[in-house]
């Protein structure tokens, strides 16, 4: 039995109106009434607001500062864990956000130009920053980090796709690890469980819904709902956390449509 | 349309009378001028007959080039062996008659359509 | 702050999960979406399995913003209508209905094959014999009050055995004889006559169309003017006076001398006033076959010298054979006089 389209043919052009099925999404969602964005509560007078937005910021970017700059810039271990504690620190302490304009373009290219920046400045100046402090809210796993790199492209061909992809990377990681949590509290566990034995299998031959039907003791149009809700469910989890991340509707449609070929409205 | 016997018959016939005119020329037989034309005629319209009759039983072009050719030659060689002279210019001519006549009967004229059989819905007995 | 328990993910597990989140929800029919395959008018079309039959099916997705039920009704009517339309050259229709996300979909025989886009027949002959074959279900669609409105080679499909379908019937016209003829209830029909006003193609965004709506070189001058009052069967002549245009332009197996007559066909079916084209695609189609038995047609008037030509060749081997047996008499009647 074929498999799921390929994604870059899936994708289709000029959107997909659900205003329907975005009604439908939102139906008992916790979306509050103001729109949050970590932009503006990073930029925000309130210090615990200020250091929650950054926070979030740090988890969707901190592996792909990493990996860029280990890879772009051809930075060893030790030199690219601190640049990557230094630029989250300075992200912090330099207000970098202060400069960003949502309508200039999206935050993360915003950041990967920081990246840029900082890396020449310091190459420039030819020091190292000491390792003065470390992100003191969250530990971060650089030794994942680093086992992944092993795991992905070894060079760099466009940094803007590469560090793009690798947000996307962990964006969508993020929204899986919320989608197994949901589903376990909530007594899903076996729709989980398909979903990540069909959409999360990378396996060549990939298991056929039979397959699937046969290991988890189910008929195949079980398999067929089962995966219909998951992914449902993954792509609302992967919406919640792109309309945090971006400053606007209009931003928030856009990457939407970018990176799921849905126009949510 | 016309069918094709009557291709065959017609353009035998202007042929045969065209072959017999170019005894004309030949100073020797024009006092039997009359004779040549009617005789090349009606030798014309026997091969547009025969030839015409095979091309509504056999649709093949090279066969009916070939049959046409053969009928042509035979009845120009039974006119020249009747006279005991002139073989080449009578059967060359015969032939290529017999060869455009059997072009023209495979490639024009109407075939025969059989009648079809009744249709039957496809659903069995009702 | 969550720290991410699942494992790294792929890229090819990331373009898995992308893949995933755009098919479409098919629970509660009996259809089973299997992969991507188009995007048509109003639309996208997805390969899936019929878990009752066990056949393969394309299931299309109407994705119009449809916020008024007559226009939801309208678009069931028109999934109703199609499938009545049954005739070899058009894709029938098996099921429609509504999903549980409220979208309209309707489930049609899956052709495999090539879009005329594609793939074209490599001599002029086969392609004219093609046109032909297009012009038949239109004519058909049209003797039921149905005008296609979107005919262009990307909606016409050459199956495997060279049989034409044409699809995408999505923006098509539905006259009221359509509605008539379709059989349905009397409350329907009587509903038709409050139906709203035809929308104008401009008027429909176009990305509720996809990729390609109302391509220029294909859409008559009241298409593209948003005139739908004088859309009829003769906008459809236009489309097809196109396509036999995009016909002529690919390269040929063999180069084709006596094209004018042709062009003369074409410019007839595209003529800017719809009084100028042909009245019907079996006029156009009946003037093709006339060109391909080597007939004058009437789109094209011959002069004298071009009348000669066309006889010529149709009777080339005739008259060569005729002409070299005069030439023998001719150097009989010579050589006897020496």
């Amino acid at each position: 039995m074929p498999g799921p389209h390929h994604a870059r043919d899936a994708k289709v052009p000029g959107g997909i109106n659900i205003k329907a099925e975005l009604a439908l999404e939102l139906q008992g969602d916790a979306f509050p009434a103001t729109r949050y964005s970590v932009i503006s509560a990073a930029r925000s007078a309130n210090p615990a607001e200020r250091s929650q937005a950054i926070d979030t910021i740090t988890t969707f970017y901190w592996k792909p500062v990493y990996k860029y700059v280990r890879l772009r810039w051809n930075v060893d271990l030790d030199n690219a864990r601190d640049f990557t504690q230094d630029f989250f620190l300075r992200l912090i302490e330099k207000d970098f956000l202060g400069s960003y304009d949502p309508v200039k373009g999206r935050l993360r290219a915003f950041l990967r130009t920081c990246v840029d920046r900082m890396f020449l400045n310091q190459s420039r100046d030819a020091h190292r920053l000491k390792r003065g402090g470390t992100l003191a809210q969250q530990a971060l796993d650089f030794d994942e980090a680093e086992q992944e790199l092993s795991k992905g492209a070894q060079k760099v061909d466009s940094p803007e796709d590469y560090f793009e992809k690798e947000w996307v990377r962990t964006l969508f990681a993020q929204a899986v690890e919320q989608l197994r949590v949901e589903c376990e509290s909530a007594g899903k566990n076996l729709h989980f469980q398909v979903f990540a034995g069909y959409d999360l299998d990378d396996s060549d031959p990939k298991p056929s819904y039979a397959n699937l039907a046969a290991r988890f003791n189910l008929s195949v149009t079980d398999v067929t709902n089962y995966l219909a809700f998951a992914r449902r469910e993954f792509r609302r989890c992967v919406l919640e956390k792109l309309r945090v991340m971006t400053g606007s509707e209009e931003e928030f449609c856009r990457e939407a449509q970018s990176l799921l070929g849905v126009q949510p409205k | 349309m016309m069918n094709k016997i009557l291709v065959g018959i017609i353009l035998g016939a202007i042929l045969g009378i065209f072959d017999g005119l170019t005894a004309w020329f030949t100073p020797e037989v024009r006092s039997q001028l009359l004779g040549i034309v009617i005789g090349s005629t009606i030798k014309g319209i026997i091969a547009g007959v025969l030839i015409g009759v095979f091309a509504r039983k056999v649709h093949s072009l090279a066969l009916g080039i070939v049959f046409g050719l053969g009928v042509g030659l035979l009845l120009a060689f039974a006119i020249a062996q009747m006279q005991h002279a002139h073989y080449f210019a009578i059967m060359l001519p015969g032939g290529m008659v017999g060869l455009i006549v059997g072009y023209a009967t495979q490639r024009y004229g109407a075939i025969p359509v059989k009648q079809g059989l009744s249709a039957k819905s496809g659903y069995g007995d009702q | 702050m969550n720290t991410t328990k699942w494992r790294w993910l792929s890229d090819q597990i990331i373009s898995q999960l992308q893949a995933g989140v755009q098919f479409p929800d098919l629970t509660g029919t009996r259809y089973r979406a299997v992969r991507f395959l188009a995007r048509g008018g109003m639309g996208t079309v997805w390969l899936a399995e019929d878990t009752v039959l066990g056949r393969t099916v394309a299931v299309k997705i109407l994705e119009v913003d449809f916020t008024t039920g007559e226009l939801m009704a309208r678009l069931q009517r028109e999934a109703m209508v199609l499938a009545r339309l049954e005739h070899p050259g058009i894709v029938p229709v098996h099921d429609a209905g509504t999903l549980p996300d409220g979208k309209a979909f309707y489930c049609m025989k899956y052709v495999q094959g090539q879009t005329l886009d594609q793939s074209l027949p490599s001599t002029l002959r086969e392609r004219l014999r093609l046109l032909q074959r297009i012009a038949e279900p239109l004519a058909f669609a049209h003797s039921r009050g149905i005008i296609h409105r979107d005919l262009k080679p990307a909606n016409i499909m050459v199956g495997p055995f060279g049989e034409v379908l044409i699809m995408d019937w999505g923006i098509a016209k539905i006259g009221r004889d359509a509605l008539r003829w379709s059989g349905t209830s009397a409350a329907i029909t009587a509903e038709s006559d409050s139906l709203p006003k035809e929308p104008s193609v401009p008027e429909v965004p176009a990305t509720a169309h996809g990729k390609i709506l109302g391509t220029p070189g294909y859409m008559s001058p009241e298409q593209a003017r948003g005139d739908s009052d004088q859309i009829d069967e003769r906008t459809d002549v236009y489309a097809l006076g196109a396509i036999l245009k995009f016909l002529l332009a690919g390269d040929l197996s063999k180069k084709e001398s006596n094209l004018k007559p042709l062009y003369a066909i074409c410019e007839k079916a595209m003529a800017e006033q719809p009084g100028r084209r042909y009245s019907s695609v079996q006029e156009l189609s009946d003037d093709v076959e006339k060109y391909l038995r080597g007939d004058p047609i009437t789109a094209y008037p011959e002069g004298v010298i071009e009348r000669t030509l066309r006889l010529y060749a149709r009777h080339r081997t005739a008259v060569v054979l005729v002409l070299a047996y005069l030439m023998m008499r001719i150097l009989f009647i010579l050589f006897s006089r020496r």
